[in-house]
């Protein structure tokens, strides 16, 4: 972790009431991971560059069940470390364990049964049938005798039952979104405990799709115990569908708070607005982007 | 759809410079005695045109699966398997022989000399391949679109290379060059036919298995990788099958353009685009499309020959034309 | 008869079948002349489809490739296409008795096919020499069985040679007192972007040498593409071209027109010599009358 950037914030946003864990503290990490289970997935001061900009030490641990998403400022660095715990990415630094197992000791195909990643692009050449796309979530598995009700079930759960035998080049955007979801959730369908990773990609969706594909999101990773880590923008889902926060600026992770309100100051800080939190009938709340009025915190540069 | 090539290779079998009667089909059946004497037809329709007429389905074969390989490793319905630099690789090997070597063909006994051009050419296509595999693993690493680009440049290459020999050839090694690059069936015999049958059964096979995983690519390399496909060792694998399929083909018989491109085009309008069924699809189908241009190359100006390239690209090029045309159309319709 | 699917072809060859059919029953009858049997040949190379013209053995000939262009009726006869791209099934189907053609002929698995199908290749390979010639055409003579013609044909060339021999002689004799032999550039230009010139060992040196000249240029070998320094240090007092590339050139003005030769003392009083292409390199059975017409313009236009 990295001490100078979390000298420059007020002490008081990292400890507040003492409910966030003070970040990159090994000797904090170390106790919360004795407590619990294994993690699903550790990230041991794993760095990366990308040109000239930097990207980490990142540390932190994810535990099955979890769901996390990642905020942050555009070119902070959200994807770059979704693609490095998606191991898609090589660390230049650090260690990255899934399972407990280093990344680069996976085979690739193993790894595709434990982790499914929901990318921003969809592009897919040759125009290919949606079931074919839908059944290349499980291409790894040379055995396969559930496919097809796998695929179909897949489908459903994605609110794309009735685009099948279509093509996928002919499809909108919408329903090319629906096809890749349904192709993740293919992936780890008969999975338990797996991890998905989901890139923004439901920001260009209408917000009755985005509410519709998040929840089926959430059922299916709930209902197996998955781990849910999504990169957003939106930050009403973040905080209602969601239990933990990654809040990230310029390549570093410089919070990890839980999804309540008392993480609203952090994510005004975080992208420059003010925020105003509206309760909801059900006990929940929402809030409101409000211009930044002004204050004592740093403006993050 | 077998059938459909075992017809159209008896019928083209039937065509040809010579007339073939009945009885020199018949003539395999009841052999007649060592001294007997065997009729022109026969003659020409066991030893020259039978082994053409097969050699021209499985070099059509060849470049079929390859053209579909190449489709599929870079995503895209326009690639070629001279992309790979496979026959930039031939053709320069080819003029280099032509040119620059010509004088030291003479030193060689003159059994081997025949040999020399279609070995040096197969030797040219299999090195650039894969020293084109190597520098784009070196330039671009871990990219298929790098490769693409490398490719291109690889090609810039050899085609300077080409130019310098043909400024420096006679006029007699320039035509010679021509007519290489222009292609040909001619003067193929059993044993190279037999040849080729294994190379192409080989690799179709190889290919066969990695099919399932080509499908794969087409989500995307990055994509291919979360679903635990690893685009690199695909690619390896792809490019070893295309190198040697295409090389061998362009090697043996210069440069037959278009038959790569169109073949697993038209597979793919007619099977789909699962590239389980596009594989063998392209296969049968890059077959019938070199007998067909084949065979009017061999019949239209009897007693002469056109090169069968002229055809491939005459068939080709309005084929290319209507696929960009319904690209077009499918690209600016989707919602 | 055995049956022929020419469509192109097809009423020119029952002609020629009905025609071939009546000799032969005729021939038949005669059992006297059924000792020589019917010879079909195919001849590839242009100097050897000359001289089979040259010592009467036509009749004979069935096909012939593209660079036979002399005489003039030869054109009608089936082409069996590029010397270097024979079709096998093509030859065959002419059905020849035998095939004559130069090294050129191939490929070379297309020839072996012919062979095996018991058609007997012989190459004739060519060098630039007058005695060369008279060698090829002997094997002609033999090849086609008019081992007489051949010799007598040889023996007139050879008086022709002779003659023409001696003109070049003595015009080189009258020259030596007052200047050396004329250097003489030879170009070939089939198009205008592709311009070569002629070094040691190929035809159109010989045909110069022949002609009491010398070549321009020296040191290399073959032809080469033209550069206007090399045309500008060659001095050639005279151009010789194919009529065939200088029209392709444009004519004098278009070849005077290419880097470097307007400036060559052949250059500016425009002395350029032309001959049609086969006549002037083909080292066939007009090879002597070819020299005395080439010795003959070198002087007209050195006059000039």
């Amino acid at each position: 972790m990295n001490l100078a950037m979390a000298e420059r914030l007020p002490p008081d946003t990292l400890h507040a009431e003492g409910l966030a864990w003070p970040l990159g503290a090994p000797e904090a990490q170390h106790a919360r991971q004795v407590e619990g289970p294994a993690p699903l997935l550790g990230l041991a001061a794993v760095e990366t560059r990308l040109g000239a900009h930097g990207f980490g030490p990142f540390t932190s641990s994810l535990r099955a069940g979890e769901r996390v998403a990642i905020l942050g400022p555009s070119g902070a660095g959200k994807s770059t470390l979704l693609k490095l715990m998606s191991g898609e990415r090589a660390a230049r630094r650090g260690e990255l364990r899934f399972d407990g197992v280093p990344c680069a000791r996976w085979a690739l195909p193993a790894l595709a049964r434990r982790r499914a990643v929901l990318p921003q692009s969809f592009a897919v050449a040759f125009g290919l049938p949606v079931e074919l796309v839908v059944s290349l979530g499980r291409v790894a598995r040379d055995h396969d005798p559930g496919q097809t009700g796998i695929v179909a079930s897949a489908l459903a759960l994605a609110q794309a039952a009735h685009l099948a035998g279509r093509r996928f080049d002919t499809l909108s955007g919408g329903e090319q979104a629906r096809v890749q979801l349904a192709r993740v959730f293919a992936q780890v369908w008969d999975e338990r405990e797996a991890l998905v990773l989901v890139d923004e990609p439901l920001a260009a969706l209408d917000p009755g799709l985005q509410f519709e594909l998040m929840d089926a999101l959430q059922v299916f990773s709930a209902e197996r115990g998955h781990a849910l880590v999504a990169v957003l923008h939106d930050l009403n889902q973040a905080l209602s569908g969601f239990e933990r926060l990654w809040l990230m600026q310029q390549g570093q992770l410089i919070a990890d708070l839980p999804a309540n309100r008392h993480a609203v100051g952090a994510l005004e800080r975080l992208y420059g607005i003010g925020l105003r939190c509206v309760d909801g009938s059900d006990g929940g709340f929402a809030v409101i982007t409000q211009r930044c009025v002004a204050s004592n915190a740093e403006v993050p540069a | 759809m077998f059938a459909a090539l075992l017809l159209a290779a008896l019928l083209a079998a039937q065509f040809g410079a010579v007339g073939i009667q009945w009885v020199d089909w018949s003539s395999a059946w009841s052999p007649a005695g060592a001294d007997a004497p065997v009729s022109a037809g026969a003659h020409v329709l066991w030893n020259i045109r039978l082994p053409r007429v097969v050699f021209a389905l499985w070099i059509g074969a060849a470049l079929g699966a390859s053209g579909a390989l190449t489709q599929a490793l870079f995503r895209n319905p326009l690639a070629d398997p001279s992309l790979l630099g496979v026959t930039g690789g031939a053709a320069c090997a080819a003029a280099l022989t032509i040119v620059a070597f010509a004088g030291a063909q003479a030193t060689l006994p003159m059994a081997w000399r025949p040999w020399v051009l279609p070995v040096s050419a197969f030797v040219g296509a299999l090195s650039v391949c894969f020293a084109l595999d190597r520098l784009a693993r070196w330039v671009t690493p871990g990219s298929i679109s790098g490769l693409l680009l490398t490719g291109v440049a690889l090609n810039a290459v050899a085609v300077s290379v080409i130019g310098l020999c043909t400024y420096l050839a006679t006029d007699e090694q320039l035509r010679s060059l021509s007519f290489w690059t222009l292609g040909s069936l001619a003067g193929a015999g059993w044993p190279l036919v037999a040849a080729i049958a294994v190379l192409v059964l080989g690799a179709a096979w190889r290919a066969q298995r990695l099919a399932r995983v080509l499908n794969a690519l087409a989500l995307g390399e990055e994509v291919a990788g979360h679903i635990g496909v690893s685009a690199q060792h695909l690619r390896a694998q792809a490019i070893v099958l295309v190198a040697l399929l295409c090389g061998f083909a362009v090697a043996w018989c210069g440069t037959i353009a278009f038959v790569g491109l169109i073949a697993p085009h038209l597979a793919r309008s007619v099977v789909g685009p699962d590239q389980r069924k596009v594989l063998p699809a392209s296969l049968v189908i890059g077959a019938l499309l070199l007998l067909l241009a084949d065979t009017f190359a061999r019949t239209l100006v009897v007693p002469a020959e056109i090169p069968v390239g002229i055809f491939t690209a005459l068939i080709g090029g309005p084929v290319l034309l209507v696929m960009l045309a319904d690209l077009a159309r499918r690209r600016g319709g989707v919602g | 008869m055995r049956r022929l699917t020419l469509p192109a072809d097809a009423s020119r060859r029952a002609w020629l079948l009905r025609a071939g059919a009546l000799v032969a029953t005729v021939g038949s009858a005669t059992s006297a002349r059924a000792a020589a049997p019917a010879q079909r040949i195919v001849s590839i190379g242009g100097a050897l489809t000359e001289m089979v013209f040259a010592i009467g053995a036509e009749p004979s000939l069935v096909g012939i490739d593209t660079t036979s262009l002399y005489p003039e009726g030869v054109r009608k006869l089936p082409n069996v296409g590029y010397a270097r791209a024979l079709s096998a099934e093509g030859v065959l189907a002419l059905a020849p008795t035998q095939v004559i053609a130069t090294e050129d002929a191939g490929p070379p698995a297309v020839l072996r096919q012919i062979g095996a199908a018991g058609v007997p290749v012989t190459i004739l390979s060519a060098n630039h020499r007058f005695e060369g010639m008279l060698e090829r055409l002997q094997r002609v003579g033999e090849l086609t069985a008019r081992v007489p013609q051949a010799t007598v044909l040889a023996q007139q060339l050879r008086a022709d040679w002779a003659r023409a021999q001696a003109a070049v002689v003595a015009r080189a004799a009258a020259r030596t007192n007052a200047q050396a032999a004329p250097r003489v550039l030879f170009v070939l230009s089939h198009s205008t972007s592709q311009v070569m010139v002629a070094g040691a060992g190929t035809s159109a040196e010989a045909m110069i040498e022949y002609a009491g000249a010398v070549n321009a240029l020296a040191g290399f070998k073959g032809y080469k593409p033209l550069t206007p320094e090399a045309v500008i240090a060659a001095r050639p007092d005279l151009i010789l071209a194919t009529e065939q590339g200088l029209q392709a050139a444009g004519g004098t003005a278009g070849l005077l027109k290419l880097p470097g030769l307007a400036q060559t003392p052949a250059g500016r009083p425009q002395r350029i010599v032309a001959l049609e292409a086969t006549w002037l390199l083909g080292f066939g059975p007009r090879l002597p009358a070819a020299l005395q017409q080439l010795d003959a313009a070198f002087a007209a236009a050195l006059k000039a």
